[in-house]
């Protein structure tokens, strides 16, 4: 069973990375890709010890409001862990309800109420992804972006000390560092 | 004695040359070969770290599809002239990366390879697994060309020539000196046993002092020696009193054979004064009483006369051989063919009335006394002629031929002969083999023959059979 569903999991890697398959400005299976991506934080990013106090704690990673993904997140980190703790896949409608998260995403369809969602996750060890640049500079942590046909990551290193989560030096390399002093330019 | 070929000396060296080469180039070889494997194994662990630590760096890189920062990762190999080629390949085993950035199809292999190393012609590559928490993300390839190790192996081949070269040179110049130790004492036993043999001088010794075998050689060489010289100075010692011995019996010899050779020359000449008594009164007997005397009278008279002249001829044979003995020899060119002639003139007057014929070949001219020689060409041809008497066609013939450095002198007749078995009696003194009855003659003239031919240095010998006649040589030195 977990072959299988790394094999197809693999598959559809492969069809992503196929440089043909990326049409436009907008990528295709882009889900499946931010998928990935979620769960690969899950191993460049170290979270303080009171966030997952026992070796069994298992590792949240959230969606809050309208789930993009369909099954493709459930299916990548079916039976992974990281560290020890085992992976799993929540779905929230409000923010209150998220506090356990390690990770959480944050829909676009959540973008109305950015502000209070931000504020509920502040000083608490979340890492925020959204859907923009704007996100990160706007105190959330990561940011997709989609540029020249690849998915790419703005960080906002202010926001994660403040969140006291250690993203490794290998995602920053890979990772448009942003923050609050650049929203003006 | 023969000059050697070679020298002990250069064996030596030889041999201690080979061995220490050939033990030098063996460990040379190990060497090379042992840093060689070394060197591989290093080299593969330190390729395979390299890229450990490249895999951890791309980690990233690959998890967030970032292929940009992937080639910057690999980039970095660009201070290392000696790799040639790398990549990255991603979850799927596609191409992710590649160094150099713009490399070619085929540069690298389209499909990852097997994690491990592999040798190739020029090159070793390296694959291993990219994995970041336990789960496997990509496979990176590396590509070194060889050049670290040729360099390495160069450098191992130099300093093994120098080492050996330099060893070589110290083993040749260690073996020329120890070679000495081993090599003089041998040649100065070679030089002492050529003194030796060369000189015949056994008073030499070698005196080599060692602890080795060629010491107990050269004191048994010794002894040896000591023994020789003292044998020789026995035999020498032992010749010495021979040859005075040998001296001493000969002069008493000859001193007796010329006492005895004084006594019958003077016996000899002393019984002639009372034989020519005897012969002179039977003559004056017979003049003035031989008519008086009854018949048995007159025969007795005529015997007594007969054995008076026949002890007469006797006595004047033995003089005539005494002094052939004693007279000195006048040496001069003899023309043989001339002498003989005159002597078969003369012999004429004894053959008249028989029927003899003479057969002179060419005879040469010698060296020798014309007198001696004479008489034994009178001897020779007068008993040829003598003991042909009863053959009615008489043959005598004369030769010579040139021998083995003599010249060889031959008279054959046709007449009785004699029984080989009594050759060596021939020559002798009073020897005769046909009774005085048959043939007249007192047994001296052959005597005479060997004795003057001996004084000239050669030999007389005879051939013959009863009734085959008979060949007389004689032998003279050119």
């Amino acid at each position: 069973m977990v072959l299988a569903r790394r094999a197809s999991c693999l598959a559809l890697l492969l069809l992503l990375a196929a440089a043909p398959s990326w049409a436009g400005a907008k990528l295709t299976h882009e889900y499946d890709l931010k998928a990935t991506f979620l769960f690969h934080f899950a191993q460049f990013v170290q979270w303080p010890p009171e966030a997952l106090p026992e070796k069994n704690t298992p590792l949240t990673i959230g969606i809050l409001g309208e789930d993009p993904f369909g099954k493709s997140l459930d299916e990548i980190v079916a039976n992974e862990s990281v560290g020890g703790h085992k992976l799993r896949v929540r779905r929230f409608q409000r923010v209150s309800q998220a506090d356990s998260c390690h990770i959480l995403f944050i829909s676009s369809s959540e973008m109305g109420r950015m502000g209070e969602v931000l504020s509920h996750v502040n000083r608490r060890s979340i890492l925020t992804v959204g859907e923009t640049k704007d996100f990160a500079q706007r105190s959330g942590i990561i940011g997709f972006i989609v540029a020249e046909k690849r998915l790419r990551l703005a960080v906002n290193l202010a926001a994660a000390n403040a969140a006291r989560l250690t993203i490794s030096s290998k995602l920053l390399r890979q990772s448009e560092i942003v923050g609050p002093v650049r929203v003006q330019e | 004695m023969r000059t050697p070929r070679t020298t002990i000396g250069r064996k030596l060296v030889t041999a201690m040359m080979l061995t220490s080469t050939a033990v030098l180039v063996l460990a040379g070889v190990v060497f090379v070969a042992h840093d060689f494997a070394i060197s591989r194994r290093a080299m593969v662990q330190a390729l395979v770290t390299r890229a450990h630590i490249l895999a951890a760096n791309s980690t990233a890189a690959l998890a967030f599809q970032n292929p940009d920062d992937a080639t910057q990762v690999l980039h970095a190999l660009g201070t290392d002239p000696t790799m040639t080629a790398a990549a990255l390949y991603d979850g799927q085993g596609q191409p992710f990366a590649t160094y150099p950035a713009s490399a070619k199809p085929g540069t690298v292999p389209a499909r990852p390879m097997a994690t491990g190393y592999r040798f190739e012609r020029s090159r070793l590559a390296v694959s291993e697994p990219i994995v970041e928490e336990g789960r496997r993300l990509g496979t990176i390839y590396l590509e070194s060309d060889l050049r670290v190790l040729d360099q390495r192996l160069k450098a191992d081949a130099i300093v093994v020539l120098i080492a050996v070269f330099g060893s070589i040179t110290l083993a040749f110049a260690l073996a020329s000196w120890l070679q000495r130790g081993i090599a003089h004492p041998i040649l100065a036993l070679a030089e002492v046993a050529r003194t030796v043999s060369e000189g015949k001088d056994y008073s030499v010794r070698s005196r080599a002092v060692g602890d080795d075998e060629v010491g107990v050689l050269s004191e048994a060489f010794d002894q040896m020696l000591g023994e020789i010289q003292r044998r020789e100075s026995e035999i020498r010692l032992l010749n010495a009193d021979l040859e005075r011995r040998v001296n001493e019996r000969t002069a008493e010899l000859e001193a007796s054979n010329k006492e005895l050779e004084a006594f019958s020359y003077s016996v000899s000449h002393d019984l002639r004064a009372p034989l020519r008594h005897i012969d002179g009164f039977v003559e004056l007997l017979t003049k003035h009483a031989f008519a008086s005397l009854d018949e048995k009278a007159q025969g007795h008279l005529t015997k007594i006369s007969a054995a008076a002249k026949q002890m007469g001829a006797l006595i004047d044979d033995l003089l005539a051989f005494s002094r052939v003995g004693r007279t000195e020899m006048r040496k001069t060119s003899v023309n043989l063919a001339s002498m003989t002639a005159d002597v078969i003139q003369e012999l004429r007057d004894d053959a008249k009335g028989r029927l003899v014929e003479w057969k002179v070949e060419e005879l040469p001219t010698v060296q020798g006394d014309p007198s001696m020689l004479r008489l034994v060409l009178v001897n020779l041809l007068a008993n040829a002629l003598k003991y042909s008497g009863p053959t009615k066609e008489a043959r005598i013939e004369v030769g010579a031929r040139a021998q083995n450095g003599e010249i060889v002198v031959s008279v054959r007749d046709n007449g009785v002969g004699f029984d080989p078995a009594y050759a060596h009696k021939l020559f002798g003194v009073f020897q005769r083999l046909h009774a005085s009855k048959e043939f007249e003659g007192t047994g001296i003239g052959l005597a005479n023959v060997r004795r003057i031919v001996n004084r000239h240095g050669g030999r007389t010998w005879a051939e013959g059979a009863i009734q085959q006649g008979a060949t007389f040589y004689f032998s003279l030195p050119r």
